[in-house]
């Protein structure tokens, strides 16, 4: 079965230099190949040609002043594997890694695929929005860093046609953050229907800082800025947790669609909110 | 487009469509034991082992896999010489139509080789993949944990 029917050239180029020469001479008509997963399952048939990203020595998970910085090519299983990743935020990233799709299409999803995509339904975007993740995009000459708010809230696909995501950049915290996120399914192996996840700075039992996403709401994911808020300098309790979901049931930026109804999703986004924390009192 | 592949063991040239996946190449080539089904990535029954890492060969570009050393069924074992995760398989009871039984081997394959003491959970993981919709799962965890003790013996 040929999806990819008007692809006429594949290129591997030595050099970021190269690579985005070729996209930026296509005009719209090349693709980024990470893993493949994208392009293969969701064929975008004026694609005719396709960049593999493999020479470029994206493969990656290191430590660098203060933060991890993974490579674009890395995949949801080698980060999953990854050592600086093991203990991270006590084990809860890999954890969360460790449940997205299935084993085979882990090994084949990279992280920096998962964020030029931008697909509504990823786990990865909500993940590292909530984890306050800094991308790194390149021209092929200078990099440039960019929150991943302001990735997104830019037009991060006019972004990508003449630069490429080489990498994310995820903050180092200490021990007095807590991390959860929370995936909607049908079953184990599906793409979510709403997913969110919630890091927050906790000092004798105060919400110190706070930061929310929620993906797959059925739109990109987002930072729920009023939940943050909504958090910080408040003690952590069961009380607050109540208060919690009905906070973000009235405040949510979630909608409807053929999958799921607004309301459902709206409630679904109040007790996720509020069992993630339930799990964080315990930490 | 011409790719180089080492298929179980031996080396091979095909030629290619740009937009081809590893799984079309693969049975235009002779290699009927790669099912193909979903080309979505979501059933597992085209997994096969690239440099020894399963993967969904329907959702592979087969240019991403140029120079690479991939792994069919037939690399692991064959009916003369199955392999124990094979032979654990069928003694247990969990093949029925055997559609999906080449990539549930091949990804437990895979984890043996990484692992060779998993746990069920860890079993479980590395099968999440691959959909059986005959005989279920609770045979194929224990195919896999029979062919441990099958391949301790072995040695």
């Amino acid at each position: 079965m040929l999806k990819l029917k008007n692809v006429r050239q594949c290129f591997m180029p030595d050099s970021l230099q190269e690579a985005v020469d070729i996209l930026r001479d296509s005009q719209g008509k090349a693709a980024i190949v990470g893993g493949g997963l994208d392009i293969t399952v969701f064929p975008r048939p004026y694609i005719e040609k396709l960049i593999f990203l493999d020479k470029l020595h994206l493969n990656y998970i290191k430590e660098k002043n203060s933060e991890i910085r993974v490579g674009a090519t890395v995949t949801i299983t080698d980060m999953e594997r990854s050592l600086l990743i093991k203990n991270y935020l006590r084990g809860r990233v890999k954890e969360i890694l460790g449940e997205v799709a299935s084993q085979l299409l882990r090994n084949q999803i990279t992280i920096g695929g998962s964020i030029a995509r931008g697909h509504p339904y990823s786990d990865i975007i909500p993940l590292v929005y909530a984890l306050r993740g800094r991308i790194v995009l390149s021209d092929g000459k200078d990099d440039e860093e960019l929150l991943i708010d302001d990735f997104y809230r830019e037009n991060f696909r006019e972004l990508l046609k003449n630069k490429i995501v080489t990498e994310i950049r995820l903050k180092k915290y200490d021990d007095s953050y807590r991390f959860g996120m929370k995936r909607f399914v049908r079953n184990a192996t599906d793409i979510p229907l709403l997913n969110v996840a919630l890091l927050i700075k906790v000092e004798k039992n105060i919400i110190k800082d706070a930061s929310i996403s929620l993906g797959s709401r059925p739109g990109i994911a987002y930072r729920f800025i009023k939940g943050e808020e909504f958090l910080k300098g408040k003690k952590i309790t069961k009380e607050l947790a109540e208060d919690f979901q009905e906070f973000t049931e009235e405040n949510v930026d979630v909608g409807g669609d053929a999958r799921l109804s607004k309301t459902y999703r709206k409630h679904l986004a109040g007790v996720y909110s509020k069992n993630i924390l339930l799990n964080l009192m315990e930490v | 487009m011409k790719v180089h592949y080492t298929i179980n063991g031996e080396k091979k040239i095909f030629e290619i469509k740009p937009g081809e996946v590893l799984l079309d190449v693969l049975r235009r080539n002779g290699y009927s034991e790669v099912k193909g089904n979903c080309y979505m990535g979501t059933c597992g029954a085209c997994t096969v082992l690239i440099d020894g890492v399963p993967h969904t060969s329907c959702t592979i570009l087969a240019a991403k896999v140029d120079n690479k050393s991939i792994t069919t069924i037939k690399g692991v074992g064959t009916l003369q010489h199955p392999h124990p995760l094979q032979k654990a398989f069928v003694e247990k009871g969990a093949v029925q139509c055997g559609f999906c039984t080449p990539g549930a081997i091949l990804s437990a394959y895979a984890l043996l080789k990484e692992n060779p003491n998993p746990t069920d959970e860890e079993i479980k993981k590395a099968l999440d993949g691959n959909v059986c919709r005959c005989t279920g799962y609770v045979q194929q965890v224990e195919a896999v944990k029979f062919s441990i003790k099958l391949l301790k013996e072995e040695k």
